[in-house]
């Protein structure tokens, strides 16, 4: 049986048996290359989900949504009236971390998640594909084990599907779930997480200038539509300081220090948090190369406190706590 | 006006000319994106392309621009406008969907009660040179749909058709006929051009194959304000701006007052309904408290107000929110699903 069927048939289990109120999983989109996030609540929609590479949004943003806008419904009832609504999800590793640091950083229990792990051999990168097509509009797309097939107004070509995987996906250490209530599927092979800081460390192989000049310059490419703080499941914050007023930290005109300081709060927003899912770079309608500078924080925090983000329950975050064998030369030596 | 006809590959050495004039803004390929950027010295206009990531609106309602500045003197509070005249300009490389955005702008800036100083000044000073579409560049345009087509010359002052060995180059207005005097001496076009052009205009109308019920859907848009309809489209929404941000008929604007001690700039910037601060009102307290209602106001905007308003859809079928939105959330499939309820 297809891996589908069978996360289609444990979203009717779930569903029928109350044991969620709703499965966030993906749907097919109305473009070739493109799968959409969707939630089934009534078990008749399960012929809906769908499980391919084209699935590429981190699901767990849309988890912490819905179960924040349960809160929020919950306060003004009386507590005899009050409900209690559980999340199924379709997660694969890089998910399943973000719902670790989720659940590390108390923003829900435990019991109101439902975890359908799923393996995951990588997912396509739209601009990585829209590359390989030449710019040109691909109509048509399928995939036939490890290879991609897709068509433009110029014919019909053949690519290895490994050509347009996301980076993060190319060099992913969790590929498969890390925690999960069922797994439906086999254990994917590993990815080749060796390579995962090689960009990171060509990047620092740098001068300082030029790091500070790769940066300004993809910050010029940003338009501030926020896509990818919006997807980040890691970035839950209730407002933004970016759109707080009183007082205002960044300004709302495209000034180019204002963008900068943005991304940069961002960036540093995401240390020891970030599970390197690569929506942020996915959605970002300019293309703007985010992934290069939150690896350097992943690889410092790997370093520093031999952390990588949501990886187990029982580590927290280098951030949040305090151990007495810290390493803290760095106060002494800057 | 004036039918003339230039050699394919004269035109892209007109346009570089041009430019040596003239603020030229032309599409141009930055990295993995074609955009629309004042050409200078060294960059290339593209001519063969799809569309533009980014509208071409940017050129004469910028997504932040200073309205005004304030200064606190020893004199008391002292006021600058910042209105500066605008410089003859070309926007060029304008696909018909996105000309015909500026129609459906005009209504709007250009009201007869209310003119945007700002707006207008550019938008007068600038000759719009259309690139009539001989193919559809996308299976994701929808042009004819909400009152356009891909070979339309409205909004332009000049619109150029590839007739495959040459470009058929005609200028619809006065501001037209000048620039195309500046493009040199050409020669007039002759009636098998012209017939050309008839020939690929009902060709490429006959090549979107992305059809959907625009202007069917008013009527219900009217009646059901309370549908449950809308608890359905904005579920996966992640409420970033892409999709206002790229669409070339989206308006809404913010004001916003920039203070540093003793002086402040009053800054217009572009709003997105998307935004959950959209409407937000000074108290706290927001009309629009959840991505549903944001959604509604995104297409009763475009599918309703503002036809009751202008009598037209603000929708120009360039497809960019389709292709472009990260969680593929497609308004061609919501209005055809509208259709049917």
């Amino acid at each position: 049986m297809s891996i589908e069927k069978r996360l289609q048939e444990k979203a009717v289990e779930l569903l029928s048996e109350k044991k969620v109120d709703v499965v966030v999983g993906y749907e097919a989109g109305t473009l070739p290359y493109q799968a959409a996030p969707c939630f089934i609540e009534n078990p008749d929609d399960e012929g809906r989900l769908v499980l391919n590479p084209f699935c590429s949004v981190n699901l767990a943003k849309y988890v912490h949504d819905i179960l924040m806008a349960h809160k929020a419904s919950q306060k003004r009832m009386k507590p005899e009236q009050r409900t209690k609504k559980v999340v199924g999800v379709v997660a694969r590793g890089c998910t399943t971390r973000s719902l670790v640091i989720h659940l590390q950083e108390r923003q829900y229990e435990r019991d109101q998640i439902f975890i359908i792990g799923v393996p995951c051999r990588g997912y396509v990168s739209k601009k990585k594909l829209a590359a390989a097509a030449g710019g040109k509009e691909i109509t048509a797309c399928a995939i036939i084990n490890d290879r991609l097939s897709f068509t433009t107004p110029d014919g019909t070509k053949e690519i290895p599907l490994e050509s347009v995987l996301a980076e993060s996906c190319l060099s992913c250490r969790y590929n498969n779930p890390v925690i999960s209530d069922v797994m439906v599927g086999d254990p994917a092979p590993p990815m080749k997480p060796d390579s995962e800081y090689a960009d990171v460390d060509a990047f620092e192989a740098m001068s300082g200038e030029e790091r500070w000049n790769y940066f300004a310059e993809e910050m010029k490419k940003c338009i501030r539509c926020y896509a990818c703080r919006n997807t980040c499941p890691s970035c839950y914050c209730k407002v933004c300081f970016v759109e707080q007023s009183q007082p205002r930290w960044v300004g709302v005109s495209v000034d180019e220090s204002d963008t900068q300081a943005f991304q940069i709060m961002r960036l540093f927003h995401m240390a020891g948090r970030c599970v390197d899912c690569g929506s942020c770079v996915d959605v970002c309608p300019m293309g703007v190369d985010l992934r290069k500078f939150l690896k350097k924080l992943d690889k410092d925090g790997y370093n520093l406190f031999a952390h990588r983000a949501g990886e187990k329950m029982e580590q927290q975050p280098p951030l949040s706590v305090h151990s007495m064998d810290d390493k803290d030369e760095f106060i002494y030596e800057p | 006006m004036e039918k003339k006809v230039i050699k394919k590959d004269a035109l892209a050495g007109i346009v570089k000319k041009l430019a040596g004039q003239m603020p030229v803004y032309a599409p141009v390929q930055d990295q993995d994106n074609v955009l629309f950027k004042i050409l200078e010295q060294g960059m290339e206009p593209m001519l063969d392309f799809g569309n533009t990531r980014n509208a071409p609106k940017n050129c004469f309602f910028p997504q932040a621009e200073t309205m005004l500045k304030y200064f606190r003197t020893e004199r008391g509070r002292e006021l600058a406008g910042v209105v500066e005249g605008a410089p003859e300009a070309v926007l060029f490389g304008v696909r018909p969907c996105d000309a015909r955005s500026f129609i459906l702008l005009d209504y709007v800036f250009d009201d007869p009660k209310y003119k945007d100083t700002y707006y207008m000044e550019r938008r007068r000073k600038t000759a719009i040179v259309t690139l009539a579409c001989v193919h559809p560049p996308s299976t994701t345009c929808f042009c004819t749909s909400v009152g356009g087509h891909p070979m339309s010359s409205e909004g332009a002052d000049i619109v150029l058709a590839d007739l495959g060995d040459r470009y058929l180059a005609e200028s619809l207005t006065d501001k037209g006929a000048a620039i195309l005097k500046k493009f040199g001496d050409l020669a007039n076009a002759d009636d098998a051009a012209l017939a050309k052009k008839k020939e690929l205009s009902e060709k490429s109308e006959k090549e979107i194959k992305s059809i959907i019920p625009g202007n069917d859907i008013k009527p219900w848009l009217d009646a059901n304000f309370d549908n449950p309809f809308w608890d359905t489209i904005h579920k996966s929404c992640l409420a970033c701006g892409t999709c206002t941000y790229l669409c070339p008929t989206c308006h809404c604007f913010d004001i916003t007052d920039e203070v540093k001690r003793d002086g402040g700039r009053r800054i217009r910037s572009w709003d997105s309904c998307m935004s959950w601060l959209f409407t937000q009102e000074t108290s706290g307290h927001n009309p629009r408290t959840s991505q549903k209602e944001r959604w509604r106001q995104r297409l009763l905007h475009k599918f309703r107000y503002f036809v009751d308003n202008y009598h037209a859809i603000a929708c120009v079928g360039c497809g960019r929110c389709v292709q472009y939105c990260p969680v593929n959330i497609d308004i061609r499939k919501i209005v055809t699903d509208i259709s049917k309820l």
